[in-house]
């Protein structure tokens, strides 16, 4: 009998989550954020600022919009755009880190985690600093004889990537690194023994087995970029509009809270929409 | 390990003292308090700087600053309607209508003021009364570009490849726009001519910019000329930056920052006492000061050389703005600079 | 490496090397100016510094002139160390919860889960304020804790997640059937395989709390003054170099608590392998 009760308890045999684990943090969503949030939709339903004429008004005038339809694309790109860089570069990081000492692991780790001990204010300014027409790029390639004259990135969007790219990468590199180091370092040895070259190796071994590593940074990427409303007014200026920056004047300058909270509704649903895709993608190849 | 006691015994207490304050209601702290907001950064520093003590001394009243900027303040109050989360709000004029029409305010009583007196005419109303006046002019970098002289000089070489655009979503934005639209046939209400200029020199300029960013920007030369509030500029050049106002020859533009008391506030014969020590003649003058450089509204206060007018009553020669016109128009000047601007 | 490198193999040292060697300009170059900046002798934010001193730290640290930064700093850690701590137990429950199941509810509940991470902290502030505000509360720091501890938990969620995935049931199963209970089992051989993940999510929703500003503004009250609402105001109107000088500390700090938690404990090498 004990047998079969050890089997009952297994938690590899589950079929449905265990509430009473996701009870807590489950509770204080339901009253924190839940309930905001169902505020923000019944607001959207307001047809005028004042909060006094019901319809969907607002949900027409945002999607009957060629413009503000533009801002949701605009936007998910960007995220997308961002999980594509942020992947390219910080995936041979990881690697690199994976393949080295412990001395050099520290170092890389800390490197990792510099960003996110600038504050964004701070950050911002500083990739002003790179990417102005008299800044550190353009010094160099002037310097270099690369360019005659001064290349504009600041404020266009290939500037925006790369100053979020910087932040992204710890998100990105975090997760991939605590999932990476549980990869079992005979898998690799094995594979090189047998003759596989070191890309067969990456693109049979490493990359599948730190798959879920990366779709967890993929997430928070993608969820980080799409909203990261400063760096996006900042860098990005006043000629690229992304939802977030809709939000703020909406809410904040012209006092249109229902039409704030559409393009809010709007970017939570579209964003999970990208989320979830992520994961089944994550699902699916690693079924494969 | 017993040298490590106190430290922690520190951190308990203060996460006990923290906690109970987070239990307690605001509205049970003790009398002679008030909450205000303020402008962060210069505003906020100087306040704390002057006002606080200066109010402590005269009315014993304990102030704390809550630094929002004006939309801020008007968001977060009309989101909390009905417990208003500070008792006195600090707007320039464009927020002011906004929060009128939203019925924010109380009704006003300057005649509560002792400093009325000092005050030019028309700097109070039924909503609130004037603490500052601020003048709008243009912003440039000398070592880089010549004086420019009018609005038109923006759009014009060499200052337009250099120029940062900032839209309706400021004051000072707003009332630039409204006067570069009037000297391409526009006016108040009619900022049409405004956005077929833009057009037309958007491929050449430096940077369209939340204001937020114009500083640093400016510091670092992605723009060398743009639009901003006088007491900005003197902030700025007062920490080495090379920055000078110029005012074009349609004028400099003028508006009053005024104080209002939150609709619902706790302590409203206190929020009184405030705005008066802050219009009186001591604080204005430590206002006026580097690194604040306000310009004071008490004609008691001898203006300072570094000041962009000698005497008060000149500011009744620079251009005013009337907001009631302004407000119902500006959501859809702010929708419509969004999409002539985006690439 | 007895064999010697083949073409392609060198390709890949190329390739990796070159792409790892831009990751790390990326993530190194802003923070270098940061630095660099906050030792500037200039009056505001300017790079290059014309010269170098430590005036800002001085500045920054000077009881009295700084006596409000010190006191939002201190706001922020309470409010992010209190936020991290209890988002983190609920946030690895929650895992816990879904790790081994491959439902729609299942899905459904991760991506409830994570959601706070999307629905931006403007409109997640604004709506809140408003909701609790419907119900007669005000603002407090408690607010401020719990407003922190949702928009937060779904890092700690995530990585924690990731982290679940490579536990091999076989492990579980084999203790629990040797008659360990559910918490010595998660205690002894569960706990221990997730910690780096955790540690990592832990640590972005800490750095996230210091840095948010949206929720911070509506949900605090005058007297919980909060640090990115001031460095926001510091940057704004006077490109105060102090808010340079906030990050060094950080930086500085962080590298001390590392080398000092390697001594002790060898923390790195829980995170790092």
């Amino acid at each position: 009998m004990p047998a079969a009760k050890a089997v009952s308890r297994s938690p590899s045999k589950l079929d449905r989550p265990e509430w009473s684990l996701a009870a807590p943090l489950g509770g204080i969503y339901l009253c924190f954020f839940a309930a905001p949030l169902l505020l923000l939709l019944w607001i959207s339903f307001y047809e005028d600022n004042e909060l006094t004429r019901m319809g969907f008004g607002s949900w027409r005038k945002f999607l009957g919009d060629p413009f503000y339809v533009e801002v949701v694309w605009k936007t998910l790109r960007l995220g997308l755009t961002a999980v594509v860089a942020t992947s390219l570069f910080a995936y041979p990081l990881a690697l690199i880190f994976y393949e080295s000492g412990d001395r050099i692991r520290r170092i890389l780790l800390f490197i990792v985690i510099l960003p996110l001990l600038t504050s964004v204010v701070v950050r911002t300014f500083a990739w002003i600093v790179i990417l102005a027409r008299e800044g550190v790029i353009n010094q160099t390639l002037l310097a270099l004889g690369l360019t005659s004259a001064p290349l504009s990135l600041l404020q266009t969007e290939l500037g925006l990537v790369i100053a979020l790219m910087q932040i992204e990468m710890p998100l990105m590199l975090l997760p991939l690194l605590a999932v990476m180091q549980r990869i079992d370092p005979t898998l690799v040895e094995a594979s090189t023994a047998l003759g596989a070259s070191r890309w067969r190796t990456l693109f049979r071994v490493m990359l599948p087995l730190s798959l879920p590593g990366w779709v967890a940074g993929a997430t928070l990427v993608f969820a980080s970029a799409t909203t990261a409303f400063i760096s996006q007014s900042v860098i990005g200026g006043g000629r690229l509009v992304y939802l977030p920056t809709v939000i703020w004047q909406q809410a904040m300058v012209i006092f249109n809270w229902p039409a704030a909270a559409v393009a809010s509704v709007m970017l939570l649903a579209s964003v999970l929409t990208g989320i979830m895709a992520l994961g089944a993608i994550g699902r699916w190849i690693s079924r494969e | 390990m017993t040298h490590m006691k106190p430290n922690r015994r520190g951190v308990l207490a203060g996460g006990a003292a923290l906690a109970t304050g987070a239990l307690l209601p605001s509205s049970a702290l003790a009398k002679g308090s008030l909450t205000a907001a303020i402008y962060p950064g210069t505003w906020d520093e100087a306040y704390r700087a002057h006002v606080i003590p200066a109010l402590k001394k005269a009315h014993d009243v304990d102030l704390a600053l809550e630094p929002l900027f004006a939309v801020d303040q008007i968001v977060k109050v009309a989101a909390a309607r009905g417990l208003p989360p500070f008792d006195c709000f600090v707007l320039d004029p464009g927020p002011r209508a906004t929060a009128i029409e939203r019925g924010l305010f109380e009704p006003f009583d300057a005649k509560k003021l002792s400093n009325l007196g000092r005050l030019p005419a028309g700097y109070s109303d039924q909503w609130g009364v004037a603490v500052n006046a601020q003048v709008v002019g243009i912003a440039y970098n000398p070592k880089k570009l010549p004086k420019p002289t009018s609005w038109k000089d923006l759009f014009t070489d060499p200052w337009v490849s250099r120029l940062g655009l900032t839209g309706f979503q400021t004051t000072f934005g707003t009332i630039s726009l409204i006067e570069m639209a009037k000297v391409f046939g526009g006016s108040e209400t009619n900022v049409e001519p405004i956005f077929a200029e833009i057009k037309k020199i958007l491929p050449k300029i430096a940077a369209v910019t939340p204001p937020a960013a114009l500083p640093g920007l400016f510091q670092q030369g992605q723009i060398d000329i743009t639009y901003t509030n006088t007491n900005n500029i003197a902030t700025l050049k007062a920490r080495g930056v090379d920055i000078e106002l110029a005012t074009p020859d349609t004028g400099a533009l003028t508006f009053i920052t005024t104080m209002h008391i939150t609709k619902g506030a706790d302590n409203k014969e206190n929020a009184y006492k405030y705005i008066d020590t802050v219009l009186s003649a001591g604080i204005q003058d430590a206002l006026m000061k580097p690194p604040s450089s306000m310009i004071p509204v008490n004609g008691d206060v001898a203006l300072s050389a570094d000041m962009p007018v000698k005497k008060l009553d000149e500011l009744s020669k620079f251009v005013t703005h009337d907001w009631t016109k302004i407000n119902p128009q500006r959501a859809a000047w702010i929708e419509r600079f969004n999409k002539e601007v985006t690439k | 490496m007895a064999k010697r490198k083949s073409a392609t193999d060198r390709s890949y040292d190329v390739v990796i090397g070159a792409l790892a060697l831009l990751a790390i300009t990326i993530l190194l170059l802003p923070v270098l100016i940061v630095l660099a900046t906050s030792f500037t002798t200039s009056q505001s934010l300017k790079f290059p510094p014309p010269s170098l001193s430590t005036q800002w730290y001085e500045a920054l640290f000077d009881p009295v002139r700084s006596r409000h930064i010190h006191l939002a700093a201190w706001n922020s850690l309470i409010v992010a160390g209190s936020a991290t701590l209890f988002a983190a137990i609920g946030a690895v429950l929650a895992a816990l919860s879904i790790s081994k199941v491959n439902s729609t509810s299942a899905r459904s509940l991760e991506a409830g889960f994570l959601s706070p991470l999307i629905l931006p902290t403007l409109a997640y502030g604004l709506a809140t304020l408003m909701f609790f505000t419907l119900l007669g509360q005000r603002p407090s720091l408690l607010l401020l804790t719990i407003g922190h501890l949702v928009v937060i938990a779904p890092f700690i969620f995530r990585t924690s997640l990731a982290s679940l995935t490579q536990l091999d049931p076989a492990l579980l199963e084999g203790s629990l059937s040797l008659g360990a209970s559910r918490f010595y089992t998660f205690r002894r051989i569960t706990l221990p395989i997730i910690a780096p993940g955790i540690i990592a999510g832990a640590f972005i929703a800490f750095v996230a709390s210091l840095d948010n500003v949206p929720v911070s503004l509506f949900l605090s009250n005058a007297r919980t003054d909060m640090l990115p609402i001031r460095m926001w105001g510091m940057m704004e109107s006077t490109l105060d170099v102090r808010i340079a000088a906030v990050s060094g500390v950080m930086i500085g700090a962080v590298l001390l608590a590392m080398i000092v938690f390697d001594r002790l404990v060898g923390l790195t090498k829980r995170i790092s392998g």
